[in-house]
């Protein structure tokens, strides 16, 4: 599936320049109307502490500390990676539940939605997540924003440039020459809309160095699916062909009489 | 009015009723998830209409496999020399003319094969369906469900327009035990002689 768009949008996420503030949790929650929810302090100023039906981005705070720096904390913001062969859209059985928009964006659309579930085992971020009734809920890159040539809320609100919207191509131009040891998501899973500057390994920011559709699902989709139409297609031909050639079974009494 | 002899109850004719109509519906509606077919608006009005009616389907069709244990299991899994003598020979179904085939007795080796492949399959694709719709959470378990399901799938409808040819074009005299029950006497003979031999009308 490689619908990308020429004129593809993305973020651009530059842990190293985030502070923290969560103004872009805030914005988010604003814009689309989000509730608040009550957590309790787990000892981290991480805060709703993960993604859910109602917070569709959120900063990880991720102690990780350096030679150089024995405190040091990342800031990375979380949220859906807009992927361009998308697991989640690969296994959705309800047709626009899950769409593309122009701009790349991996949008939902709740009326559409069955509440199967299966796209939170298909998704390789564990992003997906299911509200009170039944519905997919996720980071859609603020679509009706940006349809409208806005950029989305989080990235409007982002005082440092951690978060930066724009044409993929720009952005993934800007952060080369920044100098970032690895963009991740250039090329992963036909290349994300959610691209990470990294100053070290993937790894050290919580993700996974290679990022991939679940190889059941991959299978799935290329070899089962086809395979369903094969074989009723074959069996039903292979009666027709039974028929034509062979014919019905007939007992010595039948031809008799 | 020549003779006849019951070969299926009403218990088992409803019940394979049931299954055939909750099976098609199942496939019909299986198809539809596959490959997001919006045509399927057509006949069930959404996509979630659909999905009650795959997963209520799928609750019958399981309630009417667990019920055929009782008719076919014993018979399925009692193979002797002369099944193998006829999967040798492809229950004569490749042959243009009459065949002599071993003598059967009330299900064929094909019948049997084809019950163990359907109660197999179709426990594979209950459990999995359950799996997919009951339990969230378990990445792992969710994958392998959805794998097994689609796996069980092709079976399926690979089985299933065989079965039903098999069982009306092919083998004129054979659907009316789907209705009736009943087959003539000198049918029986002539195609499940050791289970006419049993019951004592041979």
């Amino acid at each position: 599936m490689t619908t990308t768009p020429k004129n593809r949008k993305a973020i651009l996420v530059t842990p190293e320049v985030c502070i923290g503030c969560r103004g872009c949790q805030t914005a988010c929650k604003s814009w689309n109307q989000l509730p608040g929810i009550h957590t309790m302090n787990s000892g981290s100023p991480q805060n709703p502490p993960d993604l859910a039906p109602n917070t569709y981005n959120i900063i990880r705070y991720s102690e990780v500390p350096s030679e150089t720096n024995p405190v040091r904390w990342l800031f990375i913001s979380r949220r859906c990676m807009h992927c361009d062969d998308a697991g989640c859209m690969k296994i959705c059985p309800a047709p626009g539940a899950l769409y593309k928009t122009k701009e790349g964006a991996v949008a939902f659309d709740r009326d559409k939605c069955i509440g199967c579930k299966l796209c939170v085992a298909g998704c390789p971020f564990d992003v997906p997540r299911y509200d009170q009734d039944n519905k997919v809920q996720k980071c859609h890159l603020c679509f009706d924003r940006i349809a409208e040539g806005l950029q989305p809320a989080c990235t409007k609100v982002c005082p440092t440039g951690a978060l930066r919207y724009g044409g993929r191509d720009e952005l993934l131009e800007s952060a080369k020459k920044a100098g970032y040891a690895k963009i991740y998501g250039e090329a992963d899973l036909g290349g994300l809309g959610s691209i990470f500057a990294f100053k070290e390994a993937p790894k050290i920011y919580g993700y996974a160095d290679k990022p991939h559709i679940p190889e059941s699902v991959v299978f799935w989709h290329n070899v089962l699916k086809p395979l369903a139409v094969i074989g009723l297609g074959g069996a039903v031909a292979g009666a027709l062909i039974h028929y034509a050639l062979i014919g019905p079974h007939k007992d010595e009494e039948v031809k008799k009489s | 009015m020549s003779e006849m002899v019951r070969k299926a109850s009403t218990e088992e004719i409803i019940n394979h009723w049931i299954m055939a109509v909750s099976c098609i519906l199942l496939i019909i509606t299986g198809y539809g998830f596959l490959f997001q077919l919006k045509q399927m608006n057509i006949l069930f009005g959404s996509f979630n209409v659909m999905r009650a009616v795959h997963n209520w389907a799928g609750v019958v069709f399981t309630a009417s496999l667990f019920a055929t244990i009782f008719n076919y299991l014993h018979e399925s899994i009692s193979l002797s020399k002369d099944d193998w003598n006829w999967i040798k020979m492809g229950g004569g179904y490749l042959s243009k003319g009459p065949v002599k085939a071993p003598p059967m007795g009330k299900l064929n080796t094909g019948q049997k094969l084809y019950y163990l492949m359907v109660l197999a399959a179709g426990l594979a694709i209950a459990a999995s369906g359950f799996s997919i719709w009951i339990i969230h959470g378990h990445r792992t378990l969710t994958l392998v469900s959805h794998l097994v399901h689609n796996l069980a799938f092709i079976l399926f409808v690979v089985g299933v327009p065989a079965h039903i040819y098999l069982g009306t074009l092919a083998n004129p005299g054979t659907f009316r035990i789907m209705i009736y029950g009943t087959v003539p006497a000198e049918f029986a003979r002539k195609k499940y002689p050791k289970w006419m031999k049993e019951i004592g009308k041979l």
